[in-house]
Parts: structure tokens; C-alpha cells; sequence
């Protein structure tokens, strides 16, 4: 450990740490020492560039950089004499010399730090008269980015990304002095499947998402936080919610999880929360054979009646359960309790698969595979047996990743089923042999927990409420159980008693619920060692 | 090329005129290889290295860091190989001495690195050598050939049983590639774009090792020092300065060229009594004393002795001794317009205040020498200048603010003229 | 492939001087050039895949270095040094005097793809001035007559 004062106050760092890092680890980097930077990343090597991290250190003449100075035991810095305000200033006029005017139409208004930092610590007026390069504009840099040549500051964050993180290398910073351009080798394009983590890096406007461009102004965003729900990492994010609509994901940073990164394809997944396919109504099979939409209590009516009835005929061990890994960790607690209490051990999870890499895709495609295993239920794969051996009559499904090509690959043979109930998100070919339809809510709209690939149990917040009305599926299965008269179920859901109550179902929550895993997420108890 | 030896010779170019001097056999008859040979053979590598500290060398590249302490950095033992780079990448305006060396004195710079191989322990020297420089490369590489084929280099080098290769490289047009670090990321095959330090070359230089990188004349010094000694040395030049270096002067003279003198020879002496003076009977205006670099003196200000610890007093440098002389023909507008087009091109582009002021400086420079500029600009390119001293990865960016500030320095009436009459005021001046 | 393969074996034995194979890289780059006159995209994935490097990663070099030209060249280049010490001495002038009589303005290339004018920075001849590097070569010492003939004489 080291001794640091840094204007006038001590603390005691780590060894080996750069001024910035340290400040990164206590956790004061711009949020209660502010040291403005551009080129410097937690995540990505030190470049030296900007200049804009300078710090008095004393017993240097010079001003120091941030990101390059090592700590050494007794360390004094400085970081608002008027040296470094001045240096400061100095770096952002220059670099303001050739950026272009184009806040008025630029995706980085309200979250620029160009902006920002002149604001903060730049001249108040501009004094150069120079006509401003004239340089690329609305580049097509690839699927997912959009490159403005002109707004670049030359920081070279997404040149060191594309080296370091994705490995991919597509990018370069091509001739030099004040003629430098990031380019890519002509003919090639920014295409990798991390591509738009470069656009959060950058500072400035010069890289943006096709995605979000000219959607909405981030000043009318709030971003509370939240996780991913496209595969088991859980990468943490922050929703950009206006509108009651949820209009992106940007990465949060968990250095547990994903560091300060995303994928793409996972990143696009807030598109799923509004999107057109949303179960958003109640529906049954009438007597015609047609899906009709109802009220939802006369939904779960029926659902508990067909329930009711083939218990009463054929026993409850013709009833299977199959639940989802979108389902939080409260919700699959209670649909153990629902099963156990109906009377049947058929149950089991049906998770969706895919590719992996090296970096933070998991080959589970949905969040909480690691919790519904935890809870108790296996596989799936044992139900869909049962199910095509003709053993099951009576069908309660979470999410219809049942249909997935690990078990059934379509809903046909489905179709033979006395009673299948859906609880699910978004509608799908499971509707063409439901009997009844229940919509349930997205992570992002409700209190949840969920567990991901390494055991690290995460939560979401309700950030948005639906404009149709649906339930947490553990809600859902509350008031079913309390209509089907089972013990134990009153029809009331509090979703904070259920979460502290995991610890008694499986040993490995113990002490963990929705307060204590907080916004960093807690280690299930096996794995916290 | 016709023979362009230096006018006024010493211990360095003495033998420059002769052509067989610049072949092993010639080389040889005038006591050639036989300070590497006594290196090698009756010396520790401690012993040369304090030699060469003792002699108070100072690297004559342009920034003087004393050579022997250079050399003493390098670390001793372990397995990592040791490089040296021999910087012959001279791109500083009005410099032209290593030229010469190169052209004429191969076999001596070689020796020079032979020696310091030794008391480093390197195994390999790269030169790197700027790419224009076909001519001088080529006197290398024949030097070379000879030296490989006489057992002087590489597998046991003079019979002592010591290895070392000297691999040339030719650089390919980037003046950035003459700052030590530049060097070692171009040689690399990489932009020459300069490393943050710490570390410093001696920990992590060519290829992640050891490195130790100096100029083409401070190698040209050492088998000088080895066979006459540190005391013979010091008895050229000053105290602080000892040894010669080769001014070059350029620009209004009447005789233009290279001078060999001690250092400490006084500015007017070398221009007037060696230059032949200003040309046409004119008057002088000012002289840019180091290298484009370093900042202008005015006519009144160049009675003092051409050595660091002289010029600092008058707020400029030896740099490398590059002497430019403008007469009172010469806008300094104009002059400041070459200067700055100079460091706006050459930048490498890394830090903000280098990449853009450079830039900013030209511009506002070309606007004011044109008749567009106000007095506010003039105070504004001294603003700029300041931001740029002493806050970058190198020293470039303190080199193209110092010229800068020399002239408004000296000679802000210059800029107050095309200001007050919105155009040059000075008929005779070249034209950009 | 545009890189022959003599030029290839000169590569490989250039990289054999340096403990990484990317140090070969700006040898490699000049003894293409002195094929090919000029850096291809085509050339530069070629040399991409013999240093194991991206073609992003040569480009780069290629567009930072005076020396390496992406885009085809005159037979010839003639420079001529616009620096300080050299305009002092009317390289200037002398600059402008080729552009009229070649009928083109430096950076550009003469119709016939005889030679490519161009201004450069400081050549090292400062005491010999006005001078121009024509290819490989040097001429000093200059006035226009001088120059127009060293340039006529080019095929």
C-alpha cells in the first residue's frame, strides 16, 4: 500500500497504481476529484495523448499526467491550483480550434464531454477565427456506427478498443499532425460483435449508433440501472427511459460482470421491451377454437379451472411445469412452491442456446438458467420426454423457449395437450395450442433478481410500467394457486418477503435478496467461498 | 555532388578532403580503428564508459544530455540484449553537419559505436538513417561491407572474441523520427510517434530492451577522446562545453557551409570571420543559432559564445548548431510562416496542444502575413506558444512554440507592420 | 500477387536483421516502392499478410512517412527544399520557375508521367542553396537554368 494526499487530503492506495487509477479505486474519479480526461480508460491502455489529465505532483517542475504517473508513497498532488486550471484550459481551447459546431444537430449533446469539460473548465468564449477542417461527415463505419470525421479529438479510445477488447483491429489514425483521420483500410468496415461499445467510449459525436441516432435528446432520458436479459452474463446497464418508453441500453460498469462493456446483439435487446409482438392481453381458447381476449382475473379463473378439473380426473402427476430462464429468481420460487403444492414433481427448465465467446457472450440466452437450476428444476429436456411419451395432459408454461430446437422445435406436438396455460412476454407460435394466456412483465418492469452464468445474483427495477396490464409471472402464478384453493397460496404477492425467503429455498441465496445485492449484485453463497 | 568539406577543419573532419579516408585501407594508415582496438582489448567496459564521462561529451544531437552519463543507464548483466541506435535521422532546418560525417567519416562514427558497444555490452546497433540521405546511406553501407569483411564487426570483432552488428535502416520522411523515442517506434516498423517516458530508452527501448541512442557526431567524438584522453578532449571548447562541434551556416552569408570550430566560438566570429558575412554588402537582421528549433537572436544579440551554458542567457540553445542568417531584407513574418508550416506538417499528431497549435500558429501567421490580422492575434499566438511549452509526450511541441516566441520576442514590430498596413512592408523580402 | 517474388526474398532478408519481423517493415515498404513506385491497397494486404499485421496497420505507416506514396507517381520526383535557410537563398522562386516551365504545380505529376514536382522540408544542404533531390540524387548549388536543364534531362 501506498500514501497519497491529493489536495490535502490522504489515502492509502494500492501499489502499482497509476494517480488516475488510484482515484478510479477509491471511487472519486470525477465524482469528488475531478481529474478530466479524454484519451485515459479504466479499461484500455494508456494512451498519454489528450494532455488533459494534468495534475500538479510535487516535487515535479512540470505538470504531470494522470494516467501515466505511478504512485509513490507520500505522493502530494494538486489538482485545482491554477497551474493545472490553466493547462486545463489550454487543452480545450485547442481542441475546440477544429471541432465543428454541430451540437445542434449532434446524438452526444447532453452526455459530450467536449461539452462538458469546456463548460467546466475551458475559456469562456472562443478566440479563433481559422476556418475549421473540412473532414468526413456521417460515414457509414459499419452495421451498427456511424463516424464523423470532423468531431473526432483524436483521443484514440476506439482505435485501443478495437486492438484490445474485440481483437478485431479494424481501425487506425492515418497520416499525422493536425491532418491525422481515424480511418479504417479502405473497403472494410467496423463490424464486430462489440462494435458499438465504441461509441459509448467515445467522448465526443464523432462515433454513434445507427441505432439511437436523432431518436431523442439524452436530457429527457433518465437512466436508472438495470441488467441485460439476452444471455447468462447480465451485463449491467443503464436504461435510457423517457416517455415511459426505454429507448436503449448503455453499458453500467460491473467489474465483476462486464466491466464497461456490452455486446450488440445484447445491447439491442431493450428493443424487446417494447416491441410490437408484446403479449399484452389476456386471452382464451372459446368454444370455437378461437383465442379470444378477456379480462385477466377471467383468465386465471378459467386457467384454475381446467387446472381443477384435470386433478379431479386424471391426478396432478398429469400436470407438468415448465419454466422459463427469463423468469427472476422470485418468480421461479414461487412456481416451485405452485408445482409442489398442485402436486406435481414434472417440472423443468427450458433454456434457450447459442454461440459463446471468449469475452461475455454465454451460450445460455437467458438470464437466469443458473437461478431456475439453483431453485431446483432441471432441464426441460426430461418434461418434453414425458410430454411426447404422452404422460402429460395439463401444461403450465413460463416463456415458450420450450418450442426451442432443444426440445420441441415447434408447437405441434403440443397440440394433443387437455390444457396448456402460457405466462409469457411476447406472443409466439405457443398461442396456436394455448388454452389460456397470461401476460407477464419484462426485467424492466418489475423488482426481480436473477442469477447469472457465474452464480452472481443481479436485480432490475421497475423502470418503466406497461401500458397494458400484466404481472411479474410469479405474481401471476400467486393468484392462480390462490384461485385453485392450493395451501400456502392467499393470492397476495410482495415481491421483497419472496426475495428474502429464497435463502430457505436453496441455501446457495442465503442472505441474498433484493436489497442486499444492491446495484453491484452479490455472489451466491457457494461461490462467495 | 561536388566536394562539400567543411572550410575550417579540426580533429573531426581533418581528413575529410581525402578521398582514401573515407576507405578502410585509408582510414587505417591515419590511426583509424586503433582507439576500438585499445577499447577492446586493454579496457573494462567501466573504464570506457568513465573515459567518455570524464571527457564531459555532451550528445550532440541537439539536446547536449552529457554522453557518458547516457551511457552509464544502461543496464549491466541479466539476459536481456543491449541495442544501440545511432540517430542519423538530421532533419532540423539549417543543420547539415551530420551529413558530412556520414558522406566522409562512416569509418569514424562506426569506430565511435564500436567503442561504446563495448562499454555498454551491446550486441547490436541499429542506424537509423532519414531516408533523403541515399547518398550518405550508401557511404555506410560500403563502410560496412568493409568493416565485416576485415573482422572490425560482427562475430569477433577485431579478434577480441566481442560480437556486434551494425544493421542500417533508412527512415522515410518524418522529422519527429529524430526524437530518440520517434526513432525507436519507427525503427520498429511502426509511426514514428514518440513514447511517453518513464521508461526512458535504457529500460525499454528497440524491441522492448535496453537501448541507448546517440547521434551521429557524439559517436564521431569518441575514438577522438579514447586515444588522446578526457583532459586532451576538455582543452577544446569551454568548461561546460568541451570538445568541437561543425556549425553550419546558411541563409545571407557569403560563404556558406560547415565550420568545425570548438564550442564557445563566439556567433559573430563564425559569421563574420569564417561565413564571410552578410552577402551583397547588406545589413544583418537576425540568426537563428541552433537549428530551426531554437530561438531567433537579433544582429544586436549574436556576441555570445556558441555554447548552452552562453546561449540560455539570451533564451535560446546550441541545438545543433545550425546557423541561419537573415538580413534586413528578411519579413520575419514570412520567415515565421516557414517556420510554422515546418512544425504544422512535421507534428506527429499524438498530443492536443502540439497537433492542434501547431496547426493554430500557422494559420493565424499566414493571416497576419497576408494583411488580415489584428493585434489581438499577435497577443494570442504568444498565448499559444505558452500552452504549448513544456505539456507534451516530447519536446516538439516546445520546439515549434520557441521560434515563435523568439520572434515576438525580437521582433514583434514585424507582425505590428503587416497589421498596421495590412501587407508586407519589406519589398525585398523572398516571397512564400 | 502484385509483390514479385525477388522483392519478397529481399523482405524476408531485410526482417532477418531485426529481432521482430515488423521491423522490416519500412524496408519492405522502400523496396516496394522501388518496384512498384507507389503503396496499393492490393500491395499493402500483401504486406499485411508477410508481417502478420492488419492492412489498417500498414496503411497507417504508409500515410504517415513523405516518403511512401498511396497513389501512383511520376517516373521521376523532383523536390525541391522550401525550408527556411533554402527560400532565404530564392528556393521559392526557384520552385515556382519549374512549375511554369513543367507546367505543373508542386504535388502534382507532369501529363507524360515523367516526373513528379514537389516542395520538401530541409534536405540537410542548407550551405548549398537553392537544391533540389531529384530521386535519388542531389543537385545544389542551383539557379533555375541549372534546374531546368537537370530536369530536362529526366526520360
Amino acid at each position: 500500500m501506498a500514501k497519497l494526499s491529493v489536495d490535502g487530503v490522504d489515502y492509502e492506495v494500492a501499489d502499482g497504481r497509476t494517480i488516475l487509477q488510484a482515484l478510479d479505486d477509491l471511487g472519486l474519479l470525477m465524482n469528488g476529484v475531478d481529474v478530466p480526461h479524454y484519451c485515459w480508460h479504466p479499461k484500455l491502455s494508456v494512451d498519454g495523448s489528450c494532455r488533459l489529465c494534468q495534475v500538479e505532483v510535487e516535487g515535479f517542475p512540470k505538470l504531470q499526467i494522470g494516467c501515466n504517473t505511478p504512485i509513490k508513497d507520500g505522493m502530494v498532488v494538486r489538482t485545482k491550483s491554477e497551474r493545472v486550471k490553466k493547462a486545463r484550459e489550454g487543452v480545450m481551447e485547442l481542441l475546440l480550434v477544429n471541432h465543428p459546431l454541430d451540437c445542434p444537430i449532434c446524438d452526444q449533446a447532453g452526455e459530450c464531454k467536449l461539452q462538458d469539460y469546456a463548460f467546466e473548465y475551458g475559456a469562456t468564449h472562443a478566440r479563433t477565427e481559422e476556418p475549421r477542417r473540412a473532414l468526413k461527415k456521417r460515414v457509414d463505419l459499419g452495421p451498427t456506427i456511424t463516424f464523423d470525421q470532423e468531431r473526432c479529438i483524436l483521443c484514440r479510445r476506439c482505435v485501443r478498443f478495437c486492438r484490445e477488447v474485440s481483437e478485431t483491429g479494424e481501425l487506425g489514425v492515418f497520416n499525422r499532425g493536425d491532418h491525422s483521420v481515424v480511418e479504417t483500410f479502405p473497403g472494410t468496415k467496423v463490424d464486430n460483435p462489440y462494435s458499438m461499445n465504441i461509441a459509448d467510449i467515445c467522448p465526443v459525436g464523432a462515433l454513434t449508433t445507427k441505432d439511437f441516432r436523432f431518436k431523442i435528446r439524452v436530457w429527457f432520458l433518465e437512466e436508472p440501472p438495470g441488467i441485460c436479459t439476452g444471455c447468462a452474463n447480465g451485463c449491467n446497464v443503464f436504461l435510457g427511459v423517457a416517455n415511459n418508453k426505454v429507448y436503449r441500453y448503455v453499458p453500467r460498469r460491473n467489474d465483476a460482470v462486464n466491466e464497461t462493456w456490452i455486446c450488440d446483439s445484447g445491447r439491442m435487446t431493450y428493443k424487446q421491451i417494447g416491441a410490437a409482438d408484446r403479449l399484452e392481453r389476456a386471452m382464451l381458447r372459446s368454444a370455437q377454437g378461437t383465442l379470444e381476449a378477456t379480462a385477466y382475473g377471467q383468465a386465471i379463473d378459467e386457467a384454475a379451472a381446467r387446472l381443477r378439473r384435470l386433478v379431479q380426473t386424471k391426478g396432478p402427476g398429469v400436470i407438468a411445469g415448465v419454466a422459463s430462464a427469463f423468469a427472476s429468481n422470485e418468480d421461479l420460487a414461487i412456481f416451485r412452491r405452485f408445482l409442489a403444492a398442485l402436486g406435481t414433481d414434472l417440472a423443468g427448465v427450458a433454456i434457450p442456446t447459442g454461440e459463446a465467446d471468449d469475452l461475455l457472450i454465454k451460450a445460455e440466452k437467458a438470464p437466469n438458467g443458473e437461478g431456475a437450476r439453483l431453485l431446483g428444476f432441471a432441464d426441460a429436456k426430461g418434461v418434453a420426454d414425458r410430454i411426447r411419451g404422452g404422460r402429460v395432459e395439463g401444461l403450465v408454461v413460463l416463456g415458450h423457449d420450450l418450442l426451442g430446437p432443444g426440445y420441441f422445435g415447434s408447437e405441434q406436438e403440443l397440440a394433443k395437450l387437455d390444457t396448456v396455460i402460457v405466462l409469457d412476454t411476447h406472443r409466439s407460435e405457443l398461442e396456436r395450442v394455448s388454452h389460456v394466456l397470461l401476460p407477464v412483465r419484462h426485467a424492466a418492469e418489475k423488482h426481480a433478481t436473477y442469477t447469472n452464468h457465474a452464480g452472481r445474483v443481479q436485480r432490475s427495477w421497475p423502470v418503466i410500467e406497461p401500458s397494458f396490464e400484466a404481472y411479474a409471472d410469479g405474481e401471476v402464478l400467486s393468484r392462480l394457486g390462490a384461485a385453485l384453493g392450493l395451501a400456502g397460496f392467499d393470492g397476495k404477492f410482495e415481491v421483497g418477503e419472496v426475495s428474502r425467503g429464497l435463502g430457505k429455498l436453496a441455501s446457495a441465496f442465503r442472505g441474498i435478496d433484493l436489497e442486499s445485492v444492491g446495484e453491484q449484485g452479490l455472489p451466491v453463497a457457494m461461490k462467495a467461498g | 555532388m561536388g566536394l562539400k568539406v567543411p572550410f575550417v577543419t579540426s580533429y573531426l573532419t581533418e581528413h575529410f578532403g581525402d578521398d582514401d579516408f573515407t576507405k578502410l585501407e585509408g582510414y587505417r594508415k591515419r590511426g583509424g580503428w586503433e582507439a576500438a582496438r585499445k577499447a577492446l582489448t586493454t579496457m573494462t567496459p567501466d573504464e570506457v564508459t568513465e573515459t567518455v564521462k570524464a571527457s564531459g561529451l555532451q550528445g550532440r544531437g541537439g539536446a547536449g544530455f552529457p554522453a557518458g552519463l547516457k551511457w552509464s543507464f544502461m543496464p549491466k548483466g541479466g539476459d536481456k540484449p543491449r541495442y544501440i541506435a545511432c540517430n542519423a535521422d538530421e532533419s532540423e532546418p539549417g543543420s547539415f553537419k551530420d551529413r558530412i560525417l556520414l558522406e566522409r567519416g562512416a569509418h569514424q562514427m562506426l569506430e565511435g559505436i564500436l567503442i561504446g558497444a563495448w562499454a555498454m555490452q551491446a550486441e547490436k546497433t541499429f542506424i537509423y538513417c532519414r531516408g533523403e540521405y541515399a547518398g550518405p546511406g550508401a557511404s555506410i553501407r560500403r563502410a560496412l561491407e568493409e568493416c565485416y569483411a576485415a573482422g572490425i564487426l560482427g562475430a569477433n570483432c577485431l579478434g577480441t572474441g566481442f560480437c556486434h552488428d551494425v544493421v542500417l535502416m533508412l527512415g522515410a520522411g518524418a522529422y519527429i523520427c529524430g526524437e530518440e523515442t520517434g526513432l525507436l517506434e519507427s525503427l520498429e516498423g511502426k509511426k514514428g510517434q514518440p513514447r511517453k517516458k518513464p521508461p526512458f530508452p535504457a529500460q525499454h527501448g528497440a524491441f522492448g530492451m535496453p537501448t541507448t541512442v546517440n547521434n551521429v557526431e557524439t559517436f564521431s567524438h569518441v575514438r577522438h577522446i579514447l586515444n588522446h584522453g578526457p583532459e586532451w578532449f576538455k582543452g577544446f571548447g569551454t568548461d561546460k562545453s568541451p570538445g568541437t562541434t561543425i556549425f553550419g551556416v546558411s541563409g545571407h552569408v557569403a560563404r556558406p557551409g560547415l565550420f568545425e570550430l570548438p564550442l564557445g566560438t563566439r556567433l559573430d566570429e563564425i559569421i563574420f570571420e569564417h561565413a564571410g558575412g552578410v552577402a551583397n554588402g547588406r545589413k544583418l537582421k537576425g540568426v537563428i543559432p541552433g537549428g530551426m528549433s531554437m530561438p531567433i537572436l537579433p544582429a544586436g544579440q549574436i556576441d555570445v559564445q556558441m555554447a548552452n551554458e552562453f546561449l540560455r542567457e539570451r533564451k535560446t540553445m546550441l541545438g545543433t548548431g545550425g546557423i541561419i542568417v537573415m538580413d534586413e531584407t528578411t519579413c520575419m513574418v514570412r520567415a515565421s510562416c516557414v517556420i510554422t508550416y515546418f512544425f504544422r506538417d512535421e507534428s506527429c499528431g499524438q498530443c492536443t496542444q502540439c497537433r492542434e497549435g501547431t496547426g493554430w500558429l500557422h494559420k493565424i501567421i499566414t493571416r497576419i502575413e497576408r494583411g488580415a490580422g489584428s493585434m489581438e492575434d499577435i497577443d494570442i499566438l504568444a498565448d499559444i506558444a505558452g500552452k504549448m511549452e513544456g505539456a507534451t509526450i516530447c519536446a516538439f511541441a516546445d520546439a515549434a512554440a520557441w521560434p515563435v516566441q523568439g520572434m515576438l520576442r525580437h521582433f514583434r514590430e514585424d507582425f505590428e507592420l503587416h497589421v498596421k498596413h495590412g501587407k508586407c512592408p519589406f519589398p525585398e523580402s523572398f516571397e512564400l | 500477387m502484385v509483390i514479385s517474388e525477388e522483392t519478397r526474398a529481399k523482405i524476408e532478408a531485410e526482417i532477418a536483421k531485426y529481432p521482430q519481423r515488423r521491423g522490416g517493415l519500412l524496408p519492405a515498404l522502400h523496396l516496394v516502392q522501388k518496384e512498384k513506385g507507389w503503396i496499393s491497397l492490393e500491395t499493402a494486404q500483401e504486406l499485411a499478410g508477410i508481417f502478420g499485421i492488419k492492412p489498417v496497420d500498414v496503411m497507417e505507416v504508409v500515410s504517415f512517412y513523405s516518403m511512401f506514396y498511396d497513389r501512383p507517381q511520376g517516373r521521376h520526383h523532383v523536390h525541391v527544399c522550401t525550408n527556411l535557410p533554402c527560400s532565404l537563398r530564392g528556393s521559392r522562386d526557384l520552385l515556382r520557375g519549374l512549375e511554369a516551365h513543367l507546367g505543373v504545380e508542386a504535388g502534382e505529376t507532369t501529363l507524360d508521367g515523367r516526373i513528379t514536382l514537389g516542395h520538401e522540408e530541409c534536405l540537410g544542404a542548407c550551405g548549398y542553396s537553392p537544391m533540389m533531390r531529384v530521386d535519388e540524387t542531389y543537385h545544389e548549388d542551383l539557379d533555375l537554368a541549372s534546374a531546368r536543364e537537370i530536369v530536362d534531362g529526366l526520360k
